[in-house]
């Protein structure tokens, strides 16, 4: 097919020649002839494309040899849409077509053409199983020739615009500049796949090196397509026909923006958040990467599901998604939630109380502890309503926020204990209010420094089982308990209707649910030196600040404070102290010495209840001015 | 060294070859470019594919296993999960980012974890029990919940044609 159109080609253009000769019989009026004939000139330009044609057949044998199918499916794709742009251009400059100008624009497709297939050919290198010497100088000198005629091409459109100011060199200057960017970019992936090839083993950077060199060309191409729309905009009109291309260059420059935060991101993840796999671990699993099917000898990362792959296997997968290869766990999750949940955390409890407790240095943690930092150096507060509204914001706010675990601190399973509290609302009536057993932990939340701190042989990773254990009999416990005083106090109700107080100075204390109520609370008042000193005696600070400390007996005393404050109930003059050690025995005995010695705590737990307190304060600042002025009316 | 990809080509064909699970014969079409496969996939036994050799064609992209592969039919089918024109439409073969059916669970989404003869075996069963609610065909996804033997008929006539037999 090619073969006849070339030769019925040759065919017209030499009857032509010939004609035109034959009728002149001299050179220089034979010329003359045929460019004065259209006729002539159609066949003569019809000849000039087919020799390019034949050219480009040459070149491609010489440098390429044959194409694939791949390849020369893709270059007639692309090329198809080079024409049309470049018959676009034509409207532009429309006052300057003429055959040295038709002839540039084809020159210009055609090196372009072979820049894509350079391309083409050096993406394959990826995919070769065997490359021969023949390879590397077929694709060597064609970057080297391809490099220079852009180069020549470019300094020539450079000259001209110069000395004849904007032309349509000007359109050429910047095709050429664009294909410069194409051969550089070219050329450094050929190096890397080259010096990869020559390595016996894979070469772990290459895809980041090839990620950054993406990017770099990127952002010079959309440099570049930006300048020159503006300038054709201000000396000609806009030029359409680079819209295409410029819309593909910026989407590729931000898809390699994307690439490369999300591979730093993984990169970071990978080298703080998750160990390197022993090997001991590596000799437990089967040893090999699933994600490259490859032996895992050393660089290879264990996920916090247990899962191991290679150090470079994870990264370029977690570019992707930040999911385990096998079980699909969210490994990203941590950070994201800190990251929205950030704007709250000071009405967040878990968060400020995790915030408050966890070590400011740990990676995950760090933005939450921020604003949690301000609320230390502040110091406390006497805020006299701490308890009522913390109850309630407690108890919303623990709902509300299924994924309090982000924010609790690095070494603590038992953490959940501090994160919400059950508030019944026959509660209301007592005073202070009972406190109710930690909702449990959700173990399906583990946050990565949690789930790691339980796993493993050594010592302190059996002691941070051991204290979930410990932290769920605890909570079997105090549920336990709390069903004990539901049915206790059903009976008294039933028995003695509950005196309702109006003690309205007080009342203001509660807000929200208890406000509503109008329930009374005299501990109010009492309570309000009380939280001055973290350490002191009364059994409401011991019970509100010990469930708030992950040590077991503490919480028990938690509980214990309830039922001691229970019986109390009906003296309502009755200072906390006072609780009556009658009421439960041996549980009452561990209550009243916990609130009544308060200093002879363990300093550990007085360190955490001051904590727990400048965090109160913190919280209830911001209530704190309309609310004491009520609760000290006078 | 070759890039990743290859390898892990190279090695799922290696155990595609030394251990072929029951009913499936894959491998590139040329050892020149082992991003093109071809695969032979045996209609289950038990239903109305059994006994037809249906070819299909597998293209890799060049991430994989970061990406999954294009997988279609040579031959002609009439199945809810392939569309016309071969390309298969089962969720393995779907990027955790793109849902074209919009249901799909991220969990049985592609994952480097997946392999060719996953992909396989998945089809496999999917021969076996087409999942009428995701069509790709919707007039077979419709005959075959509601004329059952109608489907069965176009089935073995597309198990003769695979066979070269007469229909």
């Amino acid at each position: 097919m090619q073969l006849l159109i070339s030769s019925v080609c040759m065919a017209l253009t030499s009857a032509v020649i010939g004609n035109a000769y034959f009728q002149k019989q001299q050179f220089y009026p034979a010329v003359v002839y045929i460019t004065k004939s259209n006729a002539s000139m159609a066949v003569i330009y019809i000849q000039f494309f087919v020799i390019v044609f034949m050219l480009g057949k040459l070149l491609r044998k010489i440098f390429l040899g044959t194409l694939r199918a791949a390849e020369f499916e893709h270059l007639l794709e692309r090329f198809w849409y080079a024409l049309t742009e470049t018959c676009l251009a034509f409207t532009v400059f429309r006052d300057d077509f003429n055959p040295r100008f038709v002839a540039l624009f084809t020159v210009l497709l055609f090196l372009k053409s072979f820049h894509w297939l350079a391309e083409e050919r050096v993406d394959f290198m990826e995919r070769s199983p065997v490359l021969g010497w023949l390879f590397h100088i077929r694709v060597g000198s064609l970057l080297t020739m391809l490099g220079i005629l852009d180069y020549v091409m470019l300094m020539h459109a450079y000259n001209s615009t110069l000395v004849r100011g904007p032309t349509v060199q000007l359109v050429f200057g910047f095709e050429y500049a664009i294909l410069l960017t194409v051969i550089a970019s070219t050329a450094i992936k050929y190096v890397l796949h080259a010096a990869e090839m020559r390595t016996d083993t894979p070469w772990e950077n290459k895809a980041v090196f090839l990620l950054y060199t993406e990017l770099v060309i990127g952002l010079i191409k959309v440099v570049l397509y930006v300048l020159f729309v503006l300038i054709m905009a201000k000396i000609y009109a806009l030029p359409m026909f680079v819209f295409r291309p410029m819309f593909f260059t910026i989407r590729n420059f931000r898809k390699a923006l994307n690439d490369v935060i999300m591979s730093r991101r993984a990169i970071r993840n990978m080298n703080t958040l998750y160990p390197d796999a022993t090997p001991e671990e590596l000799r437990q699993s089967d040893n090999i990467c699933i994600i490259c099917r490859e032996d895992m000898v050393n660089h290879s990362k264990k996920l916090p599901c247990g899962h191991i792959f290679h150090t470079t296997c994870l990264r370029s997968w977690f570019q992707r998604q930040q999911t385990c290869p096998t079980c699909r766990l969210n490994i990203l999750r941590t950070p994201a939630i800190n990251s929205t949940a950030m704007p709250r955390p000071a009405d967040d409890p878990a968060a400020a109380v995790a915030a408050n407790q966890a070590p400011v240095g740990a990676a995950a943690a760090a933005p939450a502890a921020v604003p949690a930092d301000d609320g230390q150096a502040n110091g406390p507060l006497a805020v006299a309503n701490i308890p009522a509204p913390s109850f309630a914001d407690l108890f919303g706010d623990a709902n509300g926020l299924p994924n309090l675990n982000a924010f609790q601190p690095i070494p603590p399973p038992p953490m959940p204990m501090l994160s919400a509290f059950m508030m019944p609302p026959q509660f209301q009536y007592f005073t202070p209010p009972v406190p109710p057993p930690p909702v449990p932990l959700d173990l399906s939340k583990f946050t990565d420094e949690e789930l790691r701190a339980l796993e493993g042989q050594q010592r302190q990773h059996i002691e941070q089982r051991l204290k979930l254990l410990a932290n769920i009999t605890l909570m079997m416990d105090s549920v336990g308990m709390l069903m004990n005083q539901y049915q206790n106090m059903t009976a008294r109700l039933q028995l003695t209707p509950v005196p309702t107080v109006a003690t309205t100075g007080v009342s203001s204390a509660s807000t929200d649910s208890e406000g509503a109520t109008a329930s009374p609370s005299p501990a109010a008042p009492v309570q309000a030196p009380v939280y001055d000193k973290p350490s002191t005696s009364t059994a409401a600070a011991a019970a509100y600040t010990a469930h708030q400390i992950n040590a077991a007996p503490t919480v028990i005393t938690t509980a214990n404070a309830g039922q001691g404050e229970k019986v109390t109930i009906e003296d309502l003059g009755a200072e906390e102290d006072d609780v009556p050690s009658t009421a439960t025995g041996a549980v009452s005995l561990l209550n009243t010495s916990d609130a009544d010695n308060g200093d002879e705590e363990s300093s550990e737990l007085n360190v955490l209840r001051k904590r727990r307190l400048k965090f109160l304060d913190e919280r209830n600042k911001p209530q704190a001015d309309s609310t004491t002025t009520s609760t000290y009316p006078d | 060294m070759a890039g990743s990809a290859l390898r892990r080509l190279m090695a799922e064909y290696k155990q595609l070859t030394l251990d072929p699970p029951e009913g499936i014969v894959a491998g590139p079409i040329s050892e020149d470019n082992f991003f093109e496969w071809e695969a032979l996939i045996a209609g289950p036994e038990g239903t109305c594919f059994e006994g037809g050799v249906f070819p299909a064609r597998l293209v890799f992209p060049p991430d994989y296993p970061l990406s999954p592969p294009k997988m279609k039919f040579t031959c002609d089918m009439f199945h809810p999960n392939i569309f016309v024109d071969g390309r298969v439409c089962i969720s393995i073969l779907h990027a955790p980012g793109d849902d074209p059916m919009g249901y799909e669970l991220s969990a049985e989404r592609w994952s480097p974890v997946q392999s060719v003869e996953k992909i396989l075996l998945s089809v496999v069963s999917m021969l076996a029990e087409p999942n009428d609610e995701s069509g790709a065909n919707v007039d077979a996804a419709i005959m075959w919940r509601e004329r059952r033997e109608e489907f069965n008929i176009i089935a073995r006539r597309l198990v003769r044609k695979t066979l070269g037999l007469p229909t």
